[in-house]
């Protein structure tokens, strides 16, 4: 058998001592569809990165043509005919269709760019992905389609030894993805090694030769993909051991309804139906991306939504701010404590008191005192340790989550969106978590929990409902949540599907 | 040359490539001739050699600067050393202008001081990751102090011919400038300067893609300079001395010209003919605004409301669009 064009020898690979990649080989042959699958955050983006030289590995190799390469950087992976399209476009609007393809890698002619023969290049380039816009069109004119195909247009203008596709189909049309099936079976003949990452299951059934699948950085599978299934790739992609990460699932007394919308709209977020009652957890799954976070955002009054129907605690109408849906009673977690929960440089207290501020006081001076102690008995209910008036970004990821949650807690929230609350948190913070959400749903408030992680949806949540493009494609009831479920829903494979 | 010189000849590329970015700029251009159009109807004058010539000259240093500022802005910078970096220009003009070097000399310092101070700006910017709209405050103080130390009152000397030769009564500026846009043009079909819209817009992916992101950034940074104190000749040229202290409002100035043309703030939004088109109109505006009778509080006023209005416009447009 031939060597491998490039291949990754045991890379291991940790951001801030997060282990995210664990001694993972993967080679990628010359003639040869390549499918890397993986649940989010399973550690394909960074392979990928290691793989084309943006980052290092901690341990193990990168090989090119069979011989190890020390500092593979992306200059040496571009050498090694690497070629990689990014799942976020790396287009310039204001530039042309040809001089982005060009990107980098110019004609140059007496030291100025060669533009006939940028032409002649960058139309056979687009040829083979069966763009027909005029190269002068600008970028920024182009639908998100449209910029993708450039965007693979681009990695074939380099003419590649390996290709590698983080999710190329995902803002595809149906025909746009024919068009690139049909090119890939076309580089394969070639001999051109080809990386295909996507989340369509079917598409990587009709497409691929070879599988890779990653779980929580380690590879759990390598082999060929004759004879799995897509009920096989979904099992070896998810599954892990629960432990006793969860609290024990314990139906709560069902509540009366507390929210409810019906057609409900917001950005990506299209003409969704939705109950929440007090005492649940209700999960929102799904593959990252799908309008979760403006199903969240719009319920929370952050951006402009729309429905039907809507009914929020006893009021009528989608609340049209944030302090309006704060007076119903709605708490919002976010994904991004960094940026949207958290004012990083301020005190840990600052923190936690800042949405009682405003309420508590009045016009009147504030009262330290009584600051200092409530701030205290939160510190103290959420295991928060030290002192209190240090900077909150001096805590670690998980207390700082923590820090977001608590800071809401004195309003006694009626409703509680949370969006990935447990992203970058340790186990035992998400522990404690997860606790806290089982407890708020006990005391009759309703959790609204939206989460990329499928483990915490099947063992927190009392109902699930899967998103996919904007809408609710499944819906789950307790007795019925498995990972499997889920993630069949979230990747539309027809299996194990129930309609709402 | 040869034939196939992309910039010279048609190529199945560069036009269209051209038309393209016209189309973002038509309606400033309308705007434009229409100012041009009231300003001829209300100052016949304009219409002789003498008039033009005296037009273009009040109109050149403010055309450059604004390019100095575009540049940057493309790259995702700002510029705050630009008046400053004028009124060296103009300090070294005048007190190199009459000495063992003579004109020539003089040129040839400006350029360098211009070329140096905007590649120490950008290599701080660069390299140490810091602001730009800081590193070019600092060195406003710092770039005017030298203006200062170099000819502490008003003074120096300009050669009369020097100055009846760029400022007399010939369009020479009109053909500066276009000799500067030509340059310009060629600078941006090189490979660094077309590098210029993806380094402002995503540096990230630009570098990924094999852009030589902090080269293209700091080459547009020494350009920046060198426009600057291009500007500061001119200027004291015009008025046959230096003045350390001529250029201080070149610097808003150059942003609202950029911004009139169209320059987006976040980098790698707008085009150069856009920012020249912006200065022509902020110059005319003021001569118009002159001859209809505003007093001069009420021109800073009007100019105020254009600028917003200008910026404000297209995204109210985008807006309508979207909904």
């Amino acid at each position: 058998m031939s060597v491998p064009i490039i291949a990754a020898r045991d890379v291991s690979k940790s951001f801030f001592g997060n282990r995210v990649l664990r001694e993972v080989s993967i080679e990628l042959r010359a003639g040869r569809i390549h499918a890397l699958l993986g649940e989010n955050g399973a550690g394909k983006s960074t392979l990928i990165n290691l793989l084309s030289g943006a980052l290092p590995p901690d341990e193990g190799s990168i090989e090119v043509d069979g011989a190890a390469v020390d500092h593979f950087t992306p200059s040496e992976a571009r050498r090694a005919g690497v070629a990689v399209v990014q799942q976020e476009l790396s287009l310039t609007s204001q530039l042309s269709i040809g001089e982005n393809i060009g990107l980098g890698a110019y004609p140059i002619r007496f030291g100025l760019v060669d533009y006939k023969a940028l032409a002649r290049r960058t139309r056979a380039a687009c040829a083979m992905v069966g763009l027909d816009e005029d190269l002068a069109t600008s970028v920024g004119d182009l639908p998100l389609g449209r910029r993708q195909m450039v965007e693979i247009a681009k990695a074939l203008y380099r003419e590649p030894r390996a290709l590698i596709l983080d999710e190329p189909t995902s803002s595809l049309s149906a025909h746009e993805t024919q068009t690139l099936t049909r090119l890939l079976e076309r580089l394969r003949a070639q001999g051109v090694a080809i990386l295909y990452i996507s989340h369509r299951l079917n598409e990587v059934m009709a497409l691929c030769d070879y599988v890779t699948i990653l779980k929580d950085g380690a590879v759990t599978a390598d082999r060929e993909l004759a004879g799995v299934d897509a009920d096989g790739l979904v099992r070896l992609m998810v599954g892990r051991d629960p432990g006793d990460l969860f609290p024990k699932w314990t139906p709560n007394v069902e509540g009366k309804t507390i929210i409810s919308v019906r057609g409900f709209s917001c950005g990506m977020a299209r003409d969704i139906d939705l109950d929440l009652r007090r005492g649940e957890v209700f999960g929102v799954g799904g593959l990252v991306g799908q309008g979760q976070e403006d199903l969240i955002l719009g319920l929370y009054g952050a951006r402009s939504a729309s429905a039907r129907v809507a009914e929020f605690n006893g009021d009528s109408g989608v609340p049209d701010s944030v302090l309006k849906a704060n007076a119903l009673g709605l708490a919002y977690v976010p994904a991004d404590r960094k940026r949207e929960g958290l004012h990083l440089i301020h005190t840990i207290s600052f923190n936690m008191l800042l949405p009682g501020y405003g309420r508590a006081r009045g016009l009147t001076f504030r009262d330290r005192t009584n600051e200092r102690d409530l701030a205290r008995s939160l510190a103290g209910a959420l295991s928060i340790k030290g002192d209190l008036t240090r900077p909150v970004q001096a805590l670690s990821g998980g207390n700082q989550q923590k820090v977001a949650l608590a800071k809401w807690m004195p309003n006694k929230p009626a409703i509680w969106l949370l969006n990935d609350p447990t992203r970058g948190v340790d186990v035992e913070t998400k522990r404690e978590i997860y606790g806290l959400l089982r407890g708020f749903a006990a005391e009759g408030a309703a959790v609204l929990l939206s989460s990329s992680d499928t483990p915490e949806l099947v063992h927190l949540c009392d109902r699930v409902a899967v998103m996919r493009e904007g809408r609710i494609v499944a819906r789950i009831e307790q007795a019925e949540l498995s990972e499997e479920a889920i993630v069949a829903a979230a990747m539309g494979a027809n299996l194990a599907e129930r309609a709402a | 040359m040869s034939g196939s010189d992309p910039v010279l000849s048609p190529s199945p590329l560069y036009w269209p490539v051209q038309r393209q970015r016209n189309r973002g700029v038509r309606a400033l251009f309308c705007v434009v001739a229409a100012f041009v159009a009231i300003y001829a109807y209300l100052f016949p004058g304009l219409l002789s050699i003498g008039g033009l010539s005296k037009f273009c000259q009040s109109w050149f240093p403010l055309a450059l600067v604004s390019m100095a500022q575009a540049i940057l802005m493309l790259t995702g910078g700002i510029n705050l050393a630009i008046g400053a970096t004028v009124s060296l220009g103009a300090v070294i003009a005048a007190t190199t202008m009459s000495g063992p070097l003579g004109a020539p000399g003089a040129i040839a310092a400006v350029a360098f001081a211009g070329l140096g101070i905007g590649a120490i700006c950008g290599l701080i910017v660069v390299r140490l990751r810091l602001p730009a709209i800081i590193v070019t405050l600092a060195g406003s103080f710092i770039i005017g102090g030298m203006a200062l130390l170099v000819l502490p009152r008003p003074g120096g000397e300009i050669p009369a011919w020097f100055s009846d030769f760029l400022a007399g009564g010939t369009p020479v500026a009109a053909l500066l400038l276009a000799l500067i846009v030509l340059a310009w043009k060629l600078y941006l079909a090189t490979p660094l300067g077309l590098s210029l819209y993806a380094a402002g817009e995503n540096p990230v992916a630009a570098y990924r893609s094999g852009v030589p992101v902090d080269a293209a950034r700091i080459a547009a940074y020494a350009i920046s300079g060198l426009l600057s104190t291009g500007a500061g000749l001119y200027v004291a040229a015009q008025t046959g001395s230096g003045d350390p202290v001529i250029g201080q409002a070149f610097t808003l100035n150059s942003i609202a010209a950029a911004v009139l043309g169209g320059v987006g703030f976040l980098g790698g939004h707008g085009t150069m003919r856009g920012a020249i088109a912006g200065s022509l109109l902020l110059s005319v505006m003021v001569n118009v605004m002159f001859f209809l009778g505003f007093p001069p509080v009420a021109q800073y006023v009007a100019q105020g409301l254009i600028i917003i209005g200008a910026v404000a416009l297209p995204q109210i447009g985008a807006r309508g669009r979207r909904a």
